[in-house]
């Protein structure tokens, strides 16, 4: 214990050059802590973005063959997916089942295209907490009534209470045309705009031609992100004792977004009535999660460069450190310290350095996520689906900051080994008719 | 059985591609309680033949016996902690650790061996060295802040903690004004009649030399004189 004392308080006697390594580390650690926090909170706020744009987790999604072999999107069989839900015990926070087409809006000879959620509003209450309104209401919405953004509002120059003319497709192909009267505008949804406007379920089934009982998504949205492939699991399990159903995953998508590898499937194949899809957020954004694991392997890789570089100038410090102490440790040599005391000495310096510099470097990557968090890019801003509420959020795994500042104590430990085996190697004598 | 002797001891220096005889075949005892100064002009080994006395350096040839042991076919390991329980030392520039006050200092060789005192036992042990070399109030101070005569007590204390049989010093007032020089002189003196321990010292200081009881002076690595003196009320 008396090395490891007399270590400590070596480190005050170049109070710059401990700095500057400490600083050196500390460096390191951040930058590594930076990206570690960034790509842990990437996943979640991604899932989380998503999650809140398709409106759920768990997903359900009906597929016909039209006569000319077209896959088109619809879900007649609400009751027997209601009872397989049931039967997968699904809890849902909130279900959601929608339809939606894609049209243009004209006004006074100004056109708009964009996608039109149909929903029904009084079962998806919690849409009207989610949208910041500009001007309208919500409330009394009437069947023809419209909610769009606000950038699609001045580009078509209308307010609320004007008409617009909407020209669409059938969900079979058939060229339609309707109206709808504007009953709400919301404020900029910034990157989302194309696809944030909603109007009743029911107009728009009319306007695509399904039935009011019919739709063409159906979504839970589950209370918590984990065990939502699980419920998928069971949800697929259930619908497919009941009805048509694609296989979970699509054969040969390793590597390959799974929902895109299974539509590519779904191409290839001909069945009749409708066939059921079942997928969760996660396969969506399966890519998501290699852009992490790319980042956390960039992590790594930037921790060994910069430690690399790193370990050179703590070898390099080490080794003058040797030269400055040699009368010393002649003297410690002298007086009883033994060989491995000596190379000790060195080693816990060297460990103290190093969990100084991790402890500061740790600091600093807080306060900098602290001082990044705290900007506000806005809910327009084109980062929009990487950011939390418009904010940058950062999360740490404590195991994974525990094992990197294992590394770089191990590291550091490295670089001071030859400098501290030198050291503990001096010959007593030698060491002593030195001059420094 | 002398506590030291050493037989025939030789010591070259490899220089380039030459060598130089630092010592060329020295033979002579030390008894227990000796107060030995080892003289001699600059360059004539007296350095050299301390360092081999307290196994710092190994002889080219010849053998160093401490209490009849010999020392030159012993480990790394085994000398070190010979060093530690016999000898004790006393450099010419003090060599006390700076980041360690005076206490500390003092203390530190007792850290360093397998075997442990009490600590209280320690801990008046080192108490009492402080205050045997008059540094009481200064037992909080680091190295930089003592003078050249209380570095050198504090060395003194140091070399004394373990409690070894044998305490060397390189030149011991080299560093120090003559009146802190024979102060320091006469402070080993004390403690070699108070603890009986055994003081070998190398100086070049005539005056110096006249406290020796037991001298050996040295020219060109050999042994010119070796004798002991004659003192009232002590045995030669």
């Amino acid at each position: 214990m008396q090395t490891a004392r007399l270590a400590f308080r070596n480190l005050s006697r170049q109070k710059r050059r401990s700095f500057l390594l400490g600083g050196a580390i500390a460096f390191g650690v951040m930058i590594v802590t930076l990206i570690d926090g960034f790509a842990g909170a990437f996943v979640d706020n991604v899932s989380e973005n998503f999650s809140n744009l398709l409106a759920g987790h768990v997903f359900v999604e009906g597929v016909e063959k039209s006569p000319k072999g077209r896959d088109l999107d619809i879900i007649r069989d609400d009751a027997a997916l209601r009872e397989a839900a049931e039967a997968a015990g699904i809890e849902a926070k909130y279900v959601s089942r929608r339809s939606a087409l894609q049209g243009s809006l004209k006004f006074a000879g100004r056109t708009a295209s964009l996608a039109v959620q149909g929903v029904d509003f009084a079962a998806e209450s919690f849409l009207a907490e989610r949208l910041a309104l500009a001007s309208g209401s919500l409330d009394n919405l009437p069947r023809d009534g419209i909610v769009i953004p606000e950038p699609i509002a001045d580009k078509l120059g209308v307010e609320t209470g004007d008409r617009l003319l909407v020209t669409t497709r059938t969900y079979s192909g058939q060229q339609n045309v309707g109206e709808f009267a504007v009953a709400a505008v919301i404020k900029d949804p910034g990157i989302l705009g194309s696809i944030s406007a909603y109007a009743t379920r029911d107009y728009v089934n009319e306007l695509l031609d399904l039935a009011p009982d019919e739709y063409q998504a159906l979504s839970f949205y589950l209370p918590s992100l984990s065990g939502m492939d699980e419920a998928g699991d069971r949800l697929h399990a259930e619908v497919s004792s009941r009805l048509q159903t694609f296989e979970r995953e699509a054969p040969g998508a390793e590597g390959e977004n799974p929902i895109l590898a299974m539509m590519r499937g779904e191409d290839e194949e001909t069945w009749t009535g409708v066939k059921y899809r079942v997928t969760t957020l996660n396969d969506a954004l399966a890519q998501v999660q290699q852009i992490v694991d790319v980042l956390e392997t960039a992590s790594l890789v930037i921790l060994l460069v910069l430690f690399l570089i790193i370990m050179v100038g703590i070898t390099n410090t080490f080794r003058i450190i040797m030269y400055e102490r040699i009368r010393e440790i002649g003297t410690m040599r002298a007086v009883g310290m033994q060989r491995g005391q000596v190379r000790g000495l060195f080693l816990w310096e060297a460990l103290f350095l190093a969990l100084g510099g991790a402890v500061a470097g740790l600091a600093a990557a807080s306060l900098v996520m602290l001082g990044v968090g705290l900007i506000d890019f806005g809910l327009d801003s084109p980062l929009f689906i990487i950011l939390k509420n418009g904010h940058m959020s950062f999360r740490l795994d404590w195991a994974s900051v525990a094992l990197k500042v294992a590394i770089v104590a191990f590291l550091t430990l490295a670089a001071a080994f030859l400098p501290a085996r030198s050291a503990a190697k001096l010959d007593p004598a030698v060491a002593l008719r030195t001059a420094v | 059985m002398s506590i030291i002797e050493l037989a025939e001891v030789r010591k070259t220096y490899p220089l380039g591609k030459t060598e130089v005889q630092a010592v060329k075949g020295v033979s002579f005892r030390i008894e227990r309680g000796d107060f030995i100064s080892i003289a001699g002009p600059s360059g004539s080994g007296k350095t050299t033949i301390l360092n081999m006395i307290g196994l710092v350096d190994r002889p080219s040839g010849g053998e160093v016996l401490i209490e009849g042991k010999p020392t030159s076919k012993l480990a790394d390991r085994e000398l070190t902690t010979l060093r530690h329980e016999t000898l004790g030392f006393i450099f010419q520039s003090f060599n006390l650790i700076p980041v360690l006050n005076v206490r500390e200092n003092v203390e530190f060789p007792l850290l360093l061996g397998a075997k442990r005192q009490p600590r209280k036992e320690a801990a008046e042990w080192v108490d009492f060295l402080i205050e045997e070399v008059g540094l009481s109030d200064w037992k909080g101070h680091r190295s930089n802040e003592l003078s050249g005569g209380q570095r050198q007590r504090v060395a003194i204390a140091r070399a004394l903690v373990t409690k070894p049989k044998i305490v060397l010093a390189d030149e011991p007032t080299a560093n120090l004004d003559s009146a802190t020089g024979e102060q320091i002189i006469e402070l080993m003196k004390k403690i070699n009649r108070d603890l009986e321990t055994t003081f070998i010292f190398s100086t070049h200081d005539a005056k110096i030399v006249d406290i020796a009881d037991h001298v050996v002076r040295l020219r060109d690595g050999l042994v010119t004189e070796n004798f002991r003196r004659e003192r009232a009320g002590a045995e030669a």
